[in-house]
């Protein structure tokens, strides 16, 4: 299976090399009308066709990789060093992008997804799905000329025997959750790899007009969705694996994902702008530019090594290759840019300082700030080391230090930007939609205060309950201003069609489905603030509990009963058993793992999680006191953590909301009203 | 799966795959360039919903009478000078 799998990624890659230099050639001849002995448009189809079966032939391998997984074929270097024969099926498949090799694999596929799709309804647009074809086929060829050459993964074990069993899959990723991680991760990164495609191939032929952007819309909005999900699910991963009590560390790959999601959220929202208004051009296209690079930069950072991380298994001189494809890209860029700057110019300027333009231009201000920090504190190791001869780590506290002020500005916008007209407005506008959210934040301030959230302690400023004072206070102005919109619009639709408030909402959202699912998206974004939020208030305590001895967090009492052990074919395990108490009554058992996985040896924690509304009670067995005996029991009372998943649900189900087409029909029922 | 079957299927692949990409085919997708017309018509009805959102807005009571009159004519004299340069195109 190994030179079938082999084969398939060299014919992959001799056809995305076809692909690009056929396409750029055929694109070429149509532009300058040059006459040849092929027809341009049929070089041209060559061309598409070479991309379809360039997704047959990395398929192909990946089903090799697939099989040798499985076929526990420990003939493979990557076999041996990612699986094992006691390894469950659902880990064994996720053993397939655990590694460099394999998700490199899984890059390739997924990119080469994505170009099938393109490439089938290229008649949307022909040339312009012609020009993103031949781009996407560059990227491609360089993916695969990196599984080809630095890193395959069909690579033979080297000198001697064939191993009779493989290392095993890493614990930290033998959790539900790293089944679908990963490729949500990866089907975010890789597919900002199309409307980069079509921005360059847009800017390449001067497409005339914004339709460029309706057509990129389905593909940023998919993109955008699954790393969005990606991201939360590695922050639930770390949550109820790592052990520490919390979901993010600021750890570079976490970082890695962070970054082009920041700059690919500012990229959503600026193209309303340059659809609507015809603004922000230049903008919009360096946006997109960035936000590629940045899947690029990402992966460099942690595949190549160059700054250490918990996720981060091995160095290996790929960060080489994708160093020297991002100066070629950013040359393209650059060089792209400067050619057709004059096609760039903005149709009108921003006007008002108190404006929509201005909100949506504020808000990408914030994104990229927020990101040039997150990036400035991701390359500070790297730099340092260049500079002093010495790494030097940025810690979680400075990135919280400088990303809080500003996630909670961007908050605010969030609530501002929909209540503002296009161009300008007056105050009298500015009254009429600012009064009620305005009245809910200082309503949420005085609640909040009395309830003992209070920013000063011993006569300074804590921190924590500062900053959760005023994204609570946010969170409920932001709240008010977007359900608001809802109200207005569905009060307007019942007028109009006599229908109840219910039904009016769904034709509301139906009539312009992008917009109200955009609210309902920053809806999830204030829950989820909400949630992050009530990290300020975390409480913890650590014992050593003899049988019967008692732990109090909270409301709860946890109390030893015992202790068993298992066994599986994968793992050996001790389980410590707590009763929890509230009220003087038991409400439920709690058995929180230490595992020792049997063919690495590598132990593994598995937290317990209570979740309940308002927190979550989670506890860690980290093991026995070596002098005692005893079991160390650490529990953590969290609250509002349930707040985070379920606002990324409804960010989740906001982006499904906002792609479904809207009803145009019923809009045109409420046309212009005579004034 | 043997190094030689292994090899074997590639090559099947491969010449598969080459016969699909190089297959004669006489009818494809062609297009012809976007004209000067098709773009206004295409920035009229941006203009349009732009106008028709506007209204929608100010139905929903979100500005008063005197900023949606006049956010209202700028949209209208866009639109105007939209129609009059299609009618010259036409």
């Amino acid at each position: 299976m190994a030179a079938f799998g082999s084969f398939a990624l060299l014919i992959a890659l001799a056809l995305a090399a076809y692909n690009l230099v056929a396409g750029a050639v055929a694109l070429r001849l149509i532009a300058t009308g040059q006459k040849t002995a092929i027809l341009p448009e049929r070089l041209a189809d060559t061309a598409r066709r070479a991309g379809l079966a360039g997704f047959y032939a990395v398929t192909a391998a990946a089903l090799a990789l697939v099989w040798s997984v499985f076929a526990n074929d420990f003939s493979l270097t990557y076999i041996v060093e990612h699986s094992n024969r006691a390894l469950p099926g659902w880990y064994k498949f996720s053993a397939l992008w655990s590694g460099q090799e394999g998700s490199l694999l899984l890059w390739a596929w997924l990119l080469a997804g994505y170009g099938f799709v393109l490439r089938l309804t290229h008649k949307r647009d022909v040339k312009l799905y012609a020009y993103a074809g031949a781009i996407l086929a560059g990227i491609q060829f360089f993916f695969l000329l990196v599984l080809n050459f630095a890193a395959p993964p069909f690579a033979l074990v080297q000198g001697g025997a064939i191993p009779t069993d493989g290392n095993g899959l890493n614990p930290l990723l033998q959790y539900p959750e790293m089944v679908i991680h990963p490729p949500m991760l990866y089907l975010g990164f890789v597919g900002f790899s199309v409307p980069f495609a079509f921005a360059l191939g847009a800017l390449m032929m001067r497409y005339p007009g914004e339709r460029w952007i309706k057509i990129t819309r389905v593909w940023t909005m998919v993109t955008w969705l699954f790393l969005t999900c990606g991201v939360f699910l590695g922050m639930h991963w770390a949550y109820a694996v790592l052990g520490w009590g919390g979901y993010w560390g600021w750890d570079p790959v976490e970082v890695a994902s962070l970054m082009p999601w920041l700059t690919g959220t500012a990229f959503l929202h600026s193209v309303m702008m340059q659809e609507k208004k015809g603004m922000m051009k230049s903008w919009n296209v360096w946006l997109i530019f960035i936000t590629f690079l940045l899947t690029l930069l990402g992966t460099m950072l942690t595949r190549g090594g160059l700054v250490s991380s918990v996720h981060a298994f091995a160095e290996s001189p790929i960060g080489y290759w994708f160093m020297v494809f991002m100066v070629i890209v950013l040359a393209v860029c650059i060089f792209t840019y400067i050619l057709q700057y004059s096609h760039l110019k903005d149709e009108r300027q921003v006007e008002s300082v108190v404006s929509r333009e201005s909100a949506f231009l504020f808000n990408n201000l914030v994104l990229i700030a927020a990101c040039l920090v997150i990036l400035w504190g991701a390359l500070y190791p790297i730099l340092s080391e260049f500079v002093e001869g010495s790494k030097v780590t940025v810690d979680a506290a400075w990135y919280n230090h400088v990303t809080v002020p500003i996630g909670l500005f961007l908050l605010f916008l969030a609530g501002v930007g929909p209540l503002l007209p296009w161009r300008t407005t007056s105050l009298k506008s500015v009254r009429r939609n600012f009064v009620l959210p305005c009245l809910a934040l200082w309503v949420t301030v005085l609640v909040c205060l009395s309830a003992g959230v209070t920013p000063w302690k011993n006569g300074a400023l804590d921190d924590g309950h500062f900053y959760a004072l005023i994204a609570f206070a946010l969170a409920a102005g932001v709240l008010t201003a977007i359900v608001g919109e809802f109200v207005r619009g569905a009060r307007v639709i019942a007028r109009q069609t006599g229908r109840n408030y219910l039904v009016a909402t769904y034709l509301l959202v139906s009539r312009n489905t992008r917009r109200y699912g955009g609210y309902m998206v920053h809806l999830g974004v204030v829950i989820v603030v909400v949630g992050l939020a009530g990290s300020a208030f975390n409480r913890s305590i650590e014992g050593e509990l003899a049988l019967h001895d008692r732990l109090l967090i909270g409301p709860y009492m946890l109390e030893n009963v015992g202790a068993t052990q298992d066994s599986t074919p994968n793992y050996d395990t001790e389980y410590a058993q707590l009763d929890v108490y509230e009220n003087g009554a038991k409400r439920f058992q709690m058995t929180p793992e230490k595992r020792v996985y049997l063919a690495s040896g590598q132990p593994q924690t598995m937290v317990a999680i209570h979740s309940v509304l308002g927190w979550d009670l989670y506890v860690v067995y980290e093991g026995t006191n070596p002098a005692t005996g005893q079991p160390i029991i650490k529990a953590f009372l969290n609250p509002l953590v349930s707040w985070i998943w379920a606002g990324v649900l409804l960010m989740a189900m906001g982006t499904l909301v906002a792609l479904t087409p809207g009803k145009a029909a019923l809009g045109s029922q409420l046309s212009v009203v005579s004034s | 799966m043997s190094e030689n079957l292994g090899l074997i299927a590639g090559v099947l692949l491969a010449v598969a795959l080459l016969v699909y990409t190089f297959w004669p085919e006489n009818v494809f997708a062609a297009q012809k360039p976007k004209s000067r017309l098709e773009y206004l018509r295409e920035r009229k009805e941006q203009v349009d919903e732009n106008l028709r959102d506007l209204s929608f807005e100010f139905s929903a009571g979100k500005y008063p009478q005197e900023d949606f009159a006049a956010q209202k004519k700028q949209l209208e004299d866009e639109s105007a000078k939209l129609v009059a340069e299609m009618e010259l195109s036409n």
